[in-house]
């Protein structure tokens, strides 16, 4: 992952409005693009078309809860919980 | 101070308000200006610099097209005519990025948004400071100013007798939510906790009114399947990122010329960090609050583990160490509610939200037993005490009726509502009412709402105050079933509801996120952002404008009261609260409120 990257808290929403003539069409050349641009974690947030194409908002999660985010720089050794294994833990 | 001669110049065809405003400001900081005339060349301003001894000079441009040109031949005039030695120069407007005002040598590129002041510190050679009124949020408990004075004299009668039938029935009963409640206020004490001393009688009592999941947590160290611990490299991480933020933080004021209504919003990622991240955005975007979401395993869960735990569901663990770290992340003037309104955990969420300070909590026992999966019987119990509780702690705490969500008609979660704000009084608590606003079941069946949102909601609140002097905070999230995946209608549609709310002078909000219809993923921080922007841009448009409202909204506020004061005459004909809930009196299974089951037969008889 790209130093840049690692500081999106969460995600990257990407808007546009792309000609197509269909939503089916629309939906499979976002998921195409974002797969080029290298994200993996992709979804369709929302897409509505008409007849001139998509107006769509795709995203990609680069940081998901429970993750280990990159805007901590983290990684390591487990806190103690304080109960019951370790009072040495931290709160 | 020195005082400067200034020099304002649109270097722009036509726009010069924003130096009009400059230009204020620095005559009322003692500056001498002289303000320029639009369409100038750049060879006339570099004379009028000259002639006039300015020592500062602010430019400004709004146009886009052809500013980088202008503006390095501008630079170019400027040093060939020996006056970037002696003067400084300061460029600004929508057309500017700070990013080539630095480029082309300014000393200084403000963008859109500066605020006057900025420009200021600048002509006065200081850093800029940002006002304290951004900085110093104080908290306020928007209970204070109530009397709690019932006017419906009815209705004051019904509750009177309903809140005593609930307290003689409880008096002889318990659960092992409410043993554990009491072992936890009255053996866990947080200043040993915080010093990591063991605390040998709580372990011992603890467990024993624990479920299974709990217990192997205490007895054999093992976790919840769905949890992790952090690293302790990544709790210190977390507390640099809480003390970088903190010091560059402005907690800015949503409301524009109103004081109310507050706005709160809730964090629940599943993840303690990734919540701080929302929290500190939110707190910078203008909330004032903050709301903690727990998972929903966690309310069918009999007792709390405890450890810095995250996992990766919707909803943040409650366990005193995650609950005190994101108590330490919150700004001093942000309001915090922990709400314990549902499961099996509602009298001990509210001790521990007590023992870390939270400023506000939730209950309400009729959403608990019908909405929210709770056997009605634990729920009351549990409720009780929960409010005993609060009471204690003195934590205001809200009455939530997302049981209209499920289909239960606003007259009758507003009885029940109403119910847990008599024994809150009984009780020595203080009760805040939290009608929903939202397209509900109810009115999409009837029809309520198809004009427009307005008036339906109106009439809940004029009911509410026609009944009691409380405090309102609609909720949660205002807006509830209007919102789709678009961002911009999400936003739209939270900002109209916040709009509404703020023009009906209610005490406070709770708002959603654009990602609110959302549900391929977690909601990112990005869409807290949209609707905290949208809301303040919807207090700006309406500043301190009221409502009337309309005959229909009267006539619909009447017949909610009338409603309300049926219900509570059935319950109190019935003689038992349980009994009314089970039978669908507060919400029937036909308009979609099921009985919980969580907890059933776990009421013990003292």
């Amino acid at each position: 992952m790209s130093r840049i990257l690692e500081r999106i808290m969460d995600a990257i929403d990407i808007e546009t409005f792309l000609v197509c003539s269909s939503e089916d069409e629309g939906r499979r050349l976002t998921l195409q693009l974002f797969r080029e641009m290298g994200f993996k974690d992709v979804d369709i947030v929302f897409i509505q078309f008409q007849g001139p194409g998509v107006r769509l908002r795709a995203r990609a999660y680069v940081h998901r809860p429970g993750d280990a985010y990159g805007w901590l720089k983290i990684g390591g050794e487990e806190t103690g919980d304080g109960f019951p294994k370790s009072s040495a833990g931290s709160h | 101070m020195v005082s400067r001669k200034v020099l304002l110049a649109p270097i722009d065809p036509v726009h010069d308000v924003g130096l009009k405003i400059i230009k204020r400001g620095l005559e009322e900081a003692g500056h001498e200006t002289v303000l320029l005339q639009p369409d100038l060349q750049p060879e006339e301003i570099i004379q009028e610099i000259i002639n006039s001894r300015a020592d500062t000079v602010l430019i400004s441009r709004t146009l886009g097209y052809g500013v980088a040109e202008i503006l390095a031949r501008f630079v170019d005039l400027a040093d060939a005519a020996g006056v970037r030695d002696r003067v400084r120069i300061g460029i600004g407007g929508m057309a500017i990025r700070p990013e080539l005002a630095a480029e082309l040598g300014f000393d200084a590129g403000f963008g859109p948004g500066t605020s006057v002041e900025e420009a200021v510190a600048f002509v006065e050679g200081r850093d800029y400071v940002p006002g304290l009124a951004k900085n110093n949020k104080l908290k306020i408990d928007i209970t204070e100013s109530y009397t709690y004075t019932c006017h419906n004299s009815v209705i004051a009668g019904l509750l009177k007798q309903i809140a005593g039938i609930i307290l003689a029935w409880t008096e002889n009963r318990t659960s092992s939510g409410v043993l554990r409640a009491r072992v936890r206020e009255e053996l866990w004490d947080i200043d040993r906790w915080r010093k990591y001393e063991k605390m040998t009688e709580f372990l011992e009592e603890y467990p024993r009114f624990c479920g299974e999941i709990t217990r192997d947590f205490y007895l054999k160290g093992i976790l919840h399947p769905k949890t992790r611990r952090f690293t302790r490299e990544e709790a210190a991480a977390l507390e640099e990122y809480i003390k970088a933020t903190k010091e560059r933080m402005e907690a800015p004021k949503l409301q524009h010329s109103l004081k109310k209504p507050l706005v709160f919003n809730q964090y629940g990622t599943g993840c303690p960090f990734m919540d701080t991240g929302h929290i500190k955005v939110s707190e910078a975007w203008g909330a004032d609050g903050v709301i903690h979401f727990d998972p929903s395993w966690g309310a069918r869960t009999e007792g709390f583990m405890d450890g810095f735990l995250t996992h990766q569901e919707d909803g943040t663990v409650i366990t005193p160490a995650n609950l005190n770290r994101i108590r330490q992340s919150l700004e001093s003037g942000t309001l915090w509610q922990v709400r314990a309104h549902r499961g099996l955990n509602t009298p001990e969420t509210v001790v521990l939200a007590g023992k870390f300070q939270a400023d506000l909590t939730k209950i309400n026992i009729s959403y608990g037993a019908l909405g929210a999966g709770t056997d009605p019987a634990r729920m009351t119990v549990d409720g009780v005490e929960a409010i005993r509780y609060a009471a204690k702690y003195g934590l205001p705490f809200d009455i939530v009726t997302n049981e209209e969500l499920c289909g239960v008609p606003a007259h009758k979660a507003f009885a029940g509502m109403l119910i847990t704000a008599a024994l809150a009084l009984r009780l020595g608590a203080k009760p805040i009412l939290q009608p929903l606003f939202c397209y509900s079941p109810e009115v999409m069946v009837g029809g309520q709402m198809k004009d427009n949102y307005v008036d339906f909601n109106v009439a809940k609140v004029l009911a509410l105050r026609h009944i009691i002097d409380a405090p309102v905070w609609p909720g949660a999230p205002i807006g509830f079933m209007t919102h789709s995946e678009d961002r911009i209608q999400s936003s739209a549609a939270t900002a109209y509801h916040a709009c509404l709310a703020a023009m009906l002078g209610v005490d406070a909000i709770t708002i959603a996120s654009s990602d609110e219809a959302y549900s391929g993923g977690p909601i990112s921080v990005p869409s807290k952002v949209d609707t905290l922007r949208a809301v303040g841009e919807g207090f700006r448009f309406f500043g301190s404008t009221r409502l009337e409202p309309s005959q229909r909204a009267l006539d619909w506020s009447r017949e909610i009261e009338e409603g309300i004061e049926n219900v509570l005459r059935q319950v109190a004909d019935r003689g038992d609260f349980v009994e009314a809930l089970y039978r669908g009196v507060l919400g029937s299974r036909e308009e979609g409120a099921y009985p919980g089951r969580n907890g059933r037969d776990t009421v013990m008889m003292v």
